[in-house]
């Protein structure tokens, strides 16, 4: 009735945290797929459609997250998500 | 905190030993006082670097240029929906580049420093990179009213009203802040000779303008959408906590009226046909009319 459900942990390693330009990020690749998308920290939940709920997560560097998906498209949001915090936002530093 | 990074190959590369661009983040009184007295930065100028609400500007010193900008501070979840500015300070001599930031920031991120080839050209993707995070706050910005909205469609309290006002404030800091960064932006066109900037730098500022001015059209664009549409927010507020009160009004009503007709089958008096066997049910079935009744003319004057 629901769709497929999958769960990944991921920890934020950004210094500054989930600020506000990642959570955008966060959102608009949520928006992209059908799976209704939940970010876990602790007992707090947040829609990762919502950048609203996102910024109120308050998660800083190092704070674990559990992102659940649930529908047909799951495995495939929670890979997307899981690679946009891999490659920080798209705002990673250049310095090498 | 000083971290010492160069150029190499078009790349900003980490150099503690030699490189030429110097970032400082927070400088302690000592790191202050080697800039004061060896690189010979002026100590107003400095302290402007690391205030926040000092106004963006150009200065030019005997040695170097120093421009003072505004850039976003990162949101946290403390500030409760503010979204503030913070300084930045660029001192360009002509064999080095100071940074001096107020907060542990990354001051290089983003693809346009993928490729650097001087440090005029580094401090021009500086400020590009205050611009794009402008920009992206003002995304955000924008996200977070929509939500807001959503919200006080249904809400019947003032949290997310009080939440949009912070916005709305935050999109005035924005403003100044950018206005002042346009301003410094000209004059470092105006100034592209003393300072030593090439053609193609030229080109990047000219660019720069253009950026800039955009990003000030959408704060502004938002602002306004923001500040005229506040009180028609109020009032769906107020408008939904009326009809909490119609709807609290109306059920106080139905339960009245078939309290009043037990009531007044209960006073201890005579009343015609008190033993008859099917009178109980009878003021029950009148008590349940009365309901019935509150329903209908609920509905009959579509209250």
């Amino acid at each position: 009735m629901f769709g497929r459900s999958a769960t990944r942990r991921i920890v934020v390693s950004r210094p500054e945290g989930l600020h506000a330009r990642p959570c955008l990020a966060i959102c608009r690749t949520a928006q992209q797929f059908q799976s209704r998308i939940e970010l876990r920290r602790g007992r707090q939940k947040a829609d990762a459609r919502s950048v609203l709920e996102l910024l109120s997560l308050g998660a800083g560097l190092g704070t674990e997250l559990v992102l659940k998906a649930r529908g047909a498209d799951s495995e495939q949001a929670l890979d997307a998500l899981v690679e946009l915090f891999g490659n920080n936002f798209g705002l990673a530093s250049e310095v090498e | 905190m000083l971290q010492r990074l160069g150029i190499t190959n078009g790349k900003v590369t980490r150099d503690p030993d030699q490189g030429n661009v110097y970032v400082y983040v927070n400088p302690d009184e000592q790191e202050r006082r080697h800039l004061c007295e060896t690189l010979k930065l002026d100590e107003h100028t400095l302290a402007s670097a690391l205030d926040p609400d000092e106004l963006a500007r150009l200065e030019f010193e005997p040695e170097h240029v120093a421009l003072i900008f505004k850039r976003p501070k990162n949101y946290s979840s403390e500030e409760m929906f503010v979204f503030q500015v913070t300084s930045m300070g660029l001192f360009l001599f002509a064999d080095r580049l100071v940074v001096v930031l107020s907060e542990d920031v990354p001051p290089f991120e983003g693809k346009q420093f993928a490729k650097v080839a001087t440090l005029p050209e580094l401090l021009l993707k500086i400020v590009y990179a205050s611009i794009l995070h402008f920009i992206g706050h003002l995304k955000v910005i924008n996200a977070v009213s929509e939500s807001l909205e959503d919200q006080i469609n249904t809400s019947m309290h003032n949290r997310y009203l009080l939440n949009l006002f912070s916005l709305e404030k935050s999109l005035v800091y924005y403003l100044n802040a950018i206005n002042s960064n346009g301003k410094l932006i000209e004059r470092l066109k105006h100034g592209a000779a003393k300072i030593g900037f090439t053609p193609e730098n030229v080109e990047v500022i000219d660019d720069l303008i253009i950026e800039n001015s955009q990003c000030y059209e959408q704060a502004e664009i938002y602002s306004n959408i923001l500040a005229s549409l506040m009180d028609a927010r109020v009032s769906i507020v107020s408008n939904n906590l009326n009809w909490l009160m119609k709807t609290l009004t109306i059920i106080t009503i139905a339960i009245m009226l078939p309290t009043f007709i037990v009531s007044v089958f209960s006073m201890n008096v005579d009343f015609p046909g008190k033993d008859h066997p099917l009178m109980f049910w009878g003021i029950m079935a009148l008590a349940f009319s009365s309901i019935a009744v509150v329903r209908l003319v609920w509905w009959w004057k579509k209250w």
